[in-house]
């Protein structure tokens, strides 16, 4: 097996998976490459995200990233957020084969994308 | 995980154990180079000769007719090659849903100054023998077409082109790897000069194949070297291999109607599970003129290599109709060709049965490939909630 025991446990049991009603902020990310694609969705409370849920559509290690980065964002600050990088996901999945990064690069830029328009909406821009 | 089902025989398939016992001898006890004159060497020689005499027997054909190379692709190069190079110049007349190993020949010959016509295909994969007949050219000097598409295994019309290709002096080369020991065929009703077939896809050891040279047949050697299989491929022979594919032929003959039946209500029981039990699922290939063993099912929405690796993750290994190398998906030629949209083309998942495959496997897979598609689909950006 190519992939780690995390990535793999988040690809068949995906957290915080599907569409949330109104939320806080919300924001997607497409790889061109290969069409993968993230959505995520923020609810926000006192600036922190309370509650984070995402849609995707891609190959298995773009699943994982997306749900792994899930949790990684619940309970951090909204302006936090807007920071985390492909590489925080892709080390919170033990690694990923050179081929797959891209799947990190889509979780944490639609996540970003979120954070960006939950901030817009409140005219905090950063 | 404890169970394991292997559903992809169009890739590979296992060494029938006959086979291999018959293998054994010829590594280590009978070692000779057939090219020896010595009697090591002349034992050598009579196993590759006996093997020759086996499939030349299955095919119909004369055992001098037969040469042995290193795979599929080596057989496919040197039959397109072979007519190709024999020839100097002219148009060659393929079909856009070959193998690699044919259309990639052809896009060399093309640099070198061939012209190549690459015809279509219908929804179903197959090839019109009219649009061959149509692309015919008064300096067309090959026709290739495979047997079986080795992606959704919709069979060919080969009779039918190779009629037309005999009408018209042009030379017919057939890549009949998935066809070969799996479905009955008549190389001289069909109208063939150059058939490629190989034994790994038939239960016998990868690293050797076949090809059947018409005796009269125009054609240049594309290897280089010593005076092997009647100067028409360089290379010592690869002796083990091609006793276990002489022995892989015999079983076939006596294997191969049965199973075809048994496989053929196998893969009809999946696509009925799948159909019955999947929302937005398509059979991609011919409803009936298809390969026993072969579904190629595209699940809407939902990314190919998901289902693999969710598959894989429960001990069932199936193919992906679409491939993303380094952050790079293309969908499968076969398909583009054959004019799936976009959304199911990118769902495609090919499931290959074999010799070994039982209907629990099947009920298997539908237990764990149903729940997969479902759960993967809720994650999709186009879900309702």
């Amino acid at each position: 097996m190519r992939y780690s025991q995390v990535l793999v446990d988040h690809f068949l049991r995906p957290r915080n998976a599907g569409l949330m009603r109104e939320p806080d902020g919300v924001g997607e990310e497409e790889y061109q490459g290969c069409g993968d694609l993230a959505r995520f969705f923020l609810r926000v409370r006192d600036g922190r995200a309370t509650e984070v849920r995402f849609q995707a559509y891609g190959c298995g290690p773009t699943i994982a990233a997306a749900s792994v980065t899930s949790e990684l964002a619940r309970g951090r600050p909204v302006e936090e957020l807007v920071n985390v990088k492909g590489q925080e996901v892709e080390r919170a999945l033990e690694g990923l084969p050179e081929d797959r990064r891209h799947a990190a690069d889509v979780a944490a830029g639609a996540l970003r994308a979120a954070a960006l328009d939950y901030l817009g909406r409140r005219g905090r821009h950063v | 995980m404890s169970r394991r089902v292997y559903l992809d025989h169009n890739a590979s398939t296992p060494v029938h154990p006959e086979v291999l016992a018959e293998m054994l001898p010829y590594f280590a006890d009978v070692y000779g180079n057939p090219s020896s004159i010595h009697a090591f060497g002349r034992e050598a020689r009579d196993a590759v000769e006996r093997a020759r005499e086996r499939i030349a027997r299955f095919l119909g054909v004369a055992a001098d007719e037969i040469v042995f190379t290193s795979g599929g692709t080596e057989s496919d190069n040197l039959g397109v090659k072979g007519l190709a190079l024999a020839r100097g110049r002219g148009h060659i007349i393929t079909s856009r849903i070959e193998h690699h190993a044919v259309l990639r020949t052809c896009q060399y010959l093309e640099s070198c100054g061939f012209e190549v016509t690459y015809l279509g295909v219908d929804g179903y994969g197959m090839v019109d023998p009219d649009d061959v007949k149509r692309a015919i050219r008064p300096d067309t000097i090959a026709i290739s077409i495979m047997h079986a598409n080795s992606e959704v295994g919709t069979i060919q019309p080969v009779a039918a082109i190779g009629a037309i290709a005999r009408e018209h002096g042009i030379p017919f080369h057939v890549d009949a790897v998935q066809t070969f020991g799996k479905i009955p065929f008549d190389v001289h009703a069909c109208g063939i000069d150059v058939l490629a077939f190989s034994a790994h896809k038939i239960y016998g050891p990868k690293g050797v194949a076949g090809a059947w040279i018409r005796k009269g047949t125009r054609m240049v050697a594309i290897q280089h070297g010593g005076d092997h299989e009647r100067r028409r491929r360089a290379g010592t022979e690869n002796v083990p291999g091609i006793v276990g594919f002489g022995k892989a032929v015999e079983v076939r003959a006596r294997e191969m109607g049965p199973e075809a039946a048994r496989l053929r209500a196998l893969r009809d029981r999946l696509w009925d599970g799948l159909r019955a039990r999947v929302p937005e699922v398509r059979l991609n290939g011919h409803p009936t003129e298809r390969l026993p063993g072969t579904n190629n099912v595209s699940f809407r929405h939902v990314e190919s290599e998901s289902i693999v690796l969710g598959l894989d993750l429960k001990g069932i290994a199936v193919s992906a109709g679409s491939a993303c190398t380094s952050g790079h998906v293309e969908p499968s030629h076969v398909l583009v060709a054959m004019g799936v949209p976009l959304d199911w083309a990118m769902g495609a998942v090919r499931f290959s049965l074999g010799r070994g495959t039982t209907a629990e496997d099947i009920d298997y897979v539908l237990e764990c490939v149903v729940p997969l598609v479902e759960r993967l689909r809720q994650a999709l950006p186009t879900a309702a909630s």
